[in-house]
């Protein structure tokens, strides 16, 4: 059974990642469908600098962040001025999690709204449809299947986040602990049982939710063959 | 009236097209790659890059001069691709609603019209080629458009459901009246359905008129594509159903025997279309022979094209010459030279009625 500490850890967890995803998702829905119709000069740099967080290790990544927040920094600077602290709080956590989580949800939605044919989207047009209403009404809705699928991998990506988000939030106790912190932790003091179960429960998380969204999407493709 | 003056640029190249069409049924004809679809997608606002000036009727789409360019979902028009283009996650009700918000009375009357109501339930991943035709053109007009752009909606069905959905056609320019441009490399549609023929060739327009007058004049782009050379308009004078023959009168007065044709009644006007190569040529005069039709002409010249010969035929009294396709080895065995007699044998089966 997990402890009422352990219970409050992975409520965290959720919730932070949830916010994650949340706070990504119509960015990273802006970026795809930009890199999926835009043809130009620039287009080979920008799909880079996009995937970054894919390669460079995620402490690599969390030390940009913590430099880019630090109070020397402008951002950082400007930020602390309207009394708005993010380092070392759940908000670096969300931070942290978002950014790792980013490049996916472009990689895997750009391509879904790559595969949904431009001419549809004109026809919508032709039919009424403003570009914003053409996108709900026909691009979205074709590209569902890997804009769903992308989702739900940032999602367990940004559950398992451990790199950047020690170095921006930290690993305090009841403020900034995920599981995967939590974890690294139990092993560091000698509790391996309890960062097994903890393993245990990250897994079961993952995998409820990849499971799901598998079922879920073979049973509306099903509909669609009728 | 729809005026179009507009340069679209292509990949390397530029359409470049001035016509006044009718508001009336237009056949857009021409070789591949001639810019047919690419002229109905400057006028539906999908090319961007199109300069100069669209207008159907009051409604201008594009002036480049005065900086108009509306857009695609403020013209009213209705887009036909030539795959229908209908939207998979939709059923078959749900694409005919999807441009006419409001007006469910019109979406009934476009489903009415083209027979749709057993289909609605159905996604287009499980309808023919002409049940998807027909969905995509209840769409467009549910959304009561200006004008119909049609891009061969019948181009990728078999003869059997092109002779279904041709009819729907008819019904929609007779009884909704709406302006149509209508790509086709098929001429029996074009005269079927069309009042005006644009002609474009290489990105240019090689003519525009009257579809008799283009299409029966030789040496026309389309007529190799359309596999029709004579075009022969006349009309229904009896039928003879235990012979199973109906006849037909030709302009200047030329019997012409053709399959039982029941549902075309006495004095309906027709264009009997008999291809060059079910001419059967004779330098002497026929006896006992099995076709129905045979006439004495005079052989006015021969034209090679391709490994064949084409032969043009005047008969007495017909208004234009009937052309005849033959080997250079007949032309040799039969000794044919021009202004030479010959008899000309048309089979009914030969002939089809459009």
């Amino acid at each position: 059974m997990l402890t009422r500490d352990e219970v409050e850890v992975v409520l965290f967890t959720l919730e932070v990642a949830a916010l994650a995803t949340l706070l990504i998702f119509p960015l990273a829905l802006g970026a795809a469908l930009a890199l999926a119709r835009y043809r130009g000069p620039g287009k080979g740099a920008l799909e880079t600098i996009l995937s970054l967080p894919l390669i460079l290790p995620p402490t690599a990544v969390g030390l940009v962040l913590l430099e880019a927040l630090s109070r020397r920094s402008a951002l950082g600077g400007w930020l602390a001025a309207r009394g708005i602290e993010i380092v070392f709080t759940w908000k670096a956590v969300v931070l942290a999690m978002a950014v790792m989580s980013f490049p996916l949800l472009v990689r895997s939605a750009r391509t879904a709204f790559e595969e949904v044919d431009p001419r549809l989207v004109g026809l919508a047009r032709t039919l009424g449809c403003g570009p914003a209403a053409a996108f709900f009404r026909v691009t979205l809705p074709l590209a569902w299947r890997g804009v769903l699928a992308g989702t739900v991998l940032a999602f367990a990506r940004a559950l398992g986040e451990f790199g950047a988000t020690v170095m921006v939030a930290g690993n305090i106790p009841g403020r900034t602990r995920t599981l995967a912190l939590a974890i690294f932790h139990d092993n560091q003091v000698g509790r391996d049982d309890r960062a097994a179960v903890l393993a245990g429960v990250t897994a079961a998380l993952a995998f409820a939710a990849l499971w799901t969204t598998e079922l879920l999407a073979r049973r509306l493709g099903r509909r669609r063959e009728e | 009236m729809i005026e179009i003056r507009v340069d679209v640029p292509l990949a390397g190249t530029e359409l470049r097209v001035e016509a006044r069409l009718p508001a009336a049924v237009t056949a857009v004809m021409g070789p591949s790659g001639a810019g047919k679809t690419s002229l109905l997608e400057a006028i539906a606002g999908l090319r961007r890059r199109a300069r100069g000036r669209i207008a159907c009727g009051d409604a201008v789409f594009l002036d480049t001069e005065r900086g108009v360019a509306v857009a695609p979902e403020r013209r009213r028009v209705g887009y036909v691709p030539q795959d229908a283009g209908l939207f998979p996650h939709l059923t078959a009700h749900g694409n005919v609603r999807f441009g006419a918000r409001e007006d469910e009375g019109r979406v009934e009357t476009a489903i009415d019209t083209l027979d749709l109501r057993p289909l609605l339930p159905r996604h287009p991943a499980s309808l023919s080629g002409g049940e998807k035709q027909r969905v995509a053109l209840a769409r467009a007009l549910a959304t009561a458009p200006r004008i119909l752009l049609l891009d061969e909606p019948l181009a990728a069905l078999d003869v059997e459901l092109k002779e279904r959905v041709l009819p729907y056609l008819v019904r929609i320019r007779d009884e909704w009246k709406v302006p149509m441009l209508y790509v086709t490399h098929n001429v029996g549609e074009a005269l079927a359905l069309a009042g005006d023929v644009l002609l474009l060739r290489d990105r240019r327009v090689e003519s525009q008129g009257r579809p008799l007058d283009l299409l029966s004049s030789p040496g026309l782009s389309v007529e190799a594509e359309a596999g029709i050379e004579n075009l022969l308009p006349g009309r229904v004078v009896g039928h003879d159903a235990m012979g199973g023959v109906s006849r037909v009168e030709l302009a200047g007065g030329i019997p012409l025997s053709v399959p039982l044709a029941a549902t075309r009644p006495v004095g309906a006007r027709v264009m009997a279309a008999i291809r060059a190569e079910d001419v059967l040529v004779s330098s002497a005069p026929v006896k006992g022979l099995s076709a129905r039709n045979v006439y004495e002409a005079r052989l006015e010249a021969l034209e090679r094209t391709g490994v064949d010969v084409t032969l043009r035929c005047a008969l007495p009294s017909a208004p234009s010459p009937w052309l005849a396709r033959v080997t250079p080895a007949a032309v040799e065995a039969l000794g044919l030279k021009a202004g030479q007699p010959v008899w000309l044998a048309v089979k009914s089966h030969s002939v089809r009625l459009i």
